[in-house]
């Protein structure tokens, strides 16, 4: 039991926004779509909702739990989609929103007012706004329009609700909130559901699996541990932030950065070529005793240990760029390390990829 | 390109920054200059032309517009407002749906086609309609011709006595053509800023085109919409130039109300020209309050709600 696309391919003009991309989202299961602009993240969500077509018709297919949807219009395709901006409807109150999907069916299928009513009340008491339900829309704040708008795609009892860029237009602390009231609604609820982000951190926080989508393509999927621990691409280390680059050679055995050569087990075999090596800043350990052949010597420039663990800022001493290091609270305060002092570098976890790679 | 609104709105509240305001004299000076402009140039007109109509008495002014003429070119005025302003308005919605909605090939050349009224002067769009449907046009030339195309429509043509100028049917199309802008050209900013996504999702709700044709686009379209139609309909009853190159000015039958005042000015009756023509300067002054009374429901409906900051945050 799924929600699966299949070898969709939609450009706009001459730029493919999905280039033949394939997803299979399980019953139950919430999905993040995780990409830069561009990526063609929510053009899938839209060609889901049936808001997009495919231009490959004869391939490409949409299934909703085995039926194919791939030529049904979004009106009857029984998707929840809730816009990036909202959409709500300005001249309706936030009851009439949440109804509207509810009395525009035809009359064979459209519940009874009291039904109606009954559903919409508990719609509000879900997204906690019951008091709120004869306010317009331009008399709520950005987070409570994005609660009307998942009720009132919850309303129509979706196959599969569909956010595109759910918290993109809240401030920072209004998101975090959200995100964890997306989290345990859908736990609640467990309907089947993706979720359109272009911040690494929501996707991995909130989803069970995340997509990175790329160019119209999806660069890996899998869970949030797989993607941060295993990604899969240096274009998926790249995207997921917070981590540091080092361009060298890797050769048998060993990576190579400047005059240093780490000796790196997975690079057992490995023929000699030039490579970019990722480590993340946590990953990087500092030391004053100088460790062999495995350390190299950096500069400290900018130190801030405002936070639950201190930020470095480094250069190398042999000038080949400036990079990040993560010390917990004690280790920064058993080095103290200061801005302008030279010292010794010992990268571990690295993991390199040898195609010439550029960002 | 983004169109430019052609009408013009009540202008935002003014803020006044000590640093870049003027001396108070200044101020008062460009005031006073505006005022006297205005009462000159614009009011006292006005009022000459109440005043004019009534130099002869109440008596006189009912006898004007009690005059059969008169009568007829009132209902002709209406008749014709009453047709092009409904047929504009449904072409507007059209026009302004599909170039705020759609992407096509062909949207600039439909946007300057419903500028071409505009920029062009009445006088030829009636002389297009001459030279259309008139007896040497391309309809008379062709309702006369020895071997037509369509033997049929020439027949029915001539059988039916189709006249179209000179004749009721020039007036209106003669005022469609003049008004043909004002609901578009009002409507189309409106829906462009609008969006498409209202209605994205109200067909992933489940609505029909139709459903979110009335629920949900003409609701959000509605003030706009009224605007252009008073705006359309101002027009509408004021046109001349194009109008009195179609009618003919039959007195009775082709002459509207513009062409009434015109005909007894001509007559050297003035009196009974500023009566009828305070009569025409009575429903603008209507149409006028109407489009004031809905910029300011428009805005009202614009206006950030002060009631928001108090709204306690639910969580």
């Amino acid at each position: 039991m799924s929600v699966e696309v299949k070898n969709v391919i939609k450009k706009f003009g001459s730029f493919t926004a999905l280039d033949n991309v394939s997803l299979r989202v399980e019953s139950g299961e919430l999905v993040a779509l995780l990409g830069p602009s561009g990526s063609g993240k929510t053009t899938l969500l839209r060609t889901i909702a049936g808001l997009e077509f495919p231009d490959n018709t004869g391939e490409a297919q949409v299934l909703f739990y085995g039926e194919d949807v791939t030529h049904i219009p979004a009106s009857q395709r029984k998707a929840g989609f809730a816009f990036q901006h909202y959409a709500l409807f300005r001249h309706m109150s936030v009851f009439e929103n949440i109804a509207f999907g509810l009395r525009v069916r035809p009359k064979e299928t459209r519940p009874p007012e009291k039904e109606i009513r009954a559903r919409v009340e508990k719609l509000l008491h879900l997204i906690q706004l019951e008091p709120l339900g004869n306010r317009f829309p331009s008399q709520l704040s950005g987070g409570q329009r994005q609660r009307v708008a998942l009720a009132r795609a919850l309303a129509v009892e979706p196959k599969v609700l569909l956010l595109d860029e759910p918290f993109g237009a809240l401030d920072a602390k209004v998101r975090k909130e959200l995100r964890r009231w997306l989290r345990h609604l859908h736990d609640e609820i467990h309907i089947t559901t993706l979720f359109v982000t272009h911040d690494q951190e929501e996707a991995l926080e909130v989803s069970d699996r995340v997509a990175i989508l790329r160019d119209g393509k999806i660069e890996q999927i899998g869970t949030p541990e797989e993607i941060y621990d295993h990604p899969a691409s240096p274009f998926v280390y790249d995207f997921l932030g917070n981590v540091n680059l080092f361009s060298g050679r890797v050769k048998d055995g060993a990576v190579v950065i400047g005059d240093t050569e780490i000796a790196t087990p997975t690079a057992a075999g490995e023929q000699d070529s030039e490579a970019v090596a990722f480590v993340r800043p946590h990953d990087i350990r500092l030391t004053r005793e100088a460790g062999g052949a495995r350390t190299f010597r950096a500069r400290v420039l900018r130190c801030n240990a405002a936070g639950p663990v201190a930020n470095l800022e480094l250069e190398r001493l042999d000038g080949s760029g400036q990079f990040n290091a993560q010390l917990s609270k004690e280790e920064f305060q058993q080095l103290q390390p200061k801005a302008g002092e030279e010292i010794f570098v010992e990268l571990k976890n690295i993991k390199f990829f040898s195609d010439d790679y550029s960002i | 390109m983004t169109p430019v609104a052609t009408t013009f709105r009540s202008p935002p509240q003014v803020v006044h920054h000590h640093t870049t305001s003027e001396p108070p004299a200044v101020r008062r000076a460009l005031i006073a200059v505006a005022l006297v402009f205005l009462s000159l140039f614009l009011f006292l007109p006005l009022v000459f032309v109440f005043v004019q109509a009534f130099a002869k008495g109440i008596g006189f002014y009912f006898h004007t517009l009690n005059d059969p003429n008169a009568w007829s070119a009132i209902k002709l005025t209406l008749l014709a407002a009453v047709i092009a302003v409904p047929l504009n308005c449904v072409f507007g919605v059209c026009a302004a749906w599909a170039i705020a909605k759609f992407d096509f090939r062909g949207k600039n050349v439909l946007l300057t086609l419903i500028d071409l009224p505009f920029s062009v002067s009445p006088v030829i769009a009636g002389l297009i309609y001459v030279l259309v449907f008139g007896a040497q046009g391309w309809l008379g030339l062709y309702k006369n011709a020895d071997n037509p195309h369509f033997p049929w429509l020439a027949n029915w043509l001539n059988e039916q006595d189709i006249k179209i100028i000179f004749a009721v049917p020039g007036i209106v199309l003669a005022t469609i053509f003049v008004t043909v802008p004002f609901v578009a050209r009002e409507l189309i900013p409106l829906m462009q800023a609008q969006g498409r996504s209202e209605e994205e999702a109200a067909r992933v709700l489940g609505a029909s085109g139709w459903q979110t044709f009335w629920r949900v686009t003409v609701p959000n379209i509605k003030w706009g919409l009224i605007y252009g139609v008073i705006l359309c309909n101002a027009r509408a009853m004021g046109e001349f130039g194009a109008v009195a190159v179609v009618s003919g000015r039959i007195r009775g039958q082709t002459n509207t109300m513009p062409l009434h005042i015109e005909a007894l000015y001509d007559d050297y009756n003035f009196t009974g020209a500023f009566a009828v023509a305070s009569l025409l300067a009575f429903l603008a002054l209507v149409t006028l309050g109407l489009k004031t009374w809905v910029e300011h429901k428009n805005q009202e409906l614009d206006e950030p709600n002060p009631q928001m900051s108090q709204i306690p945050q639910i969580k």
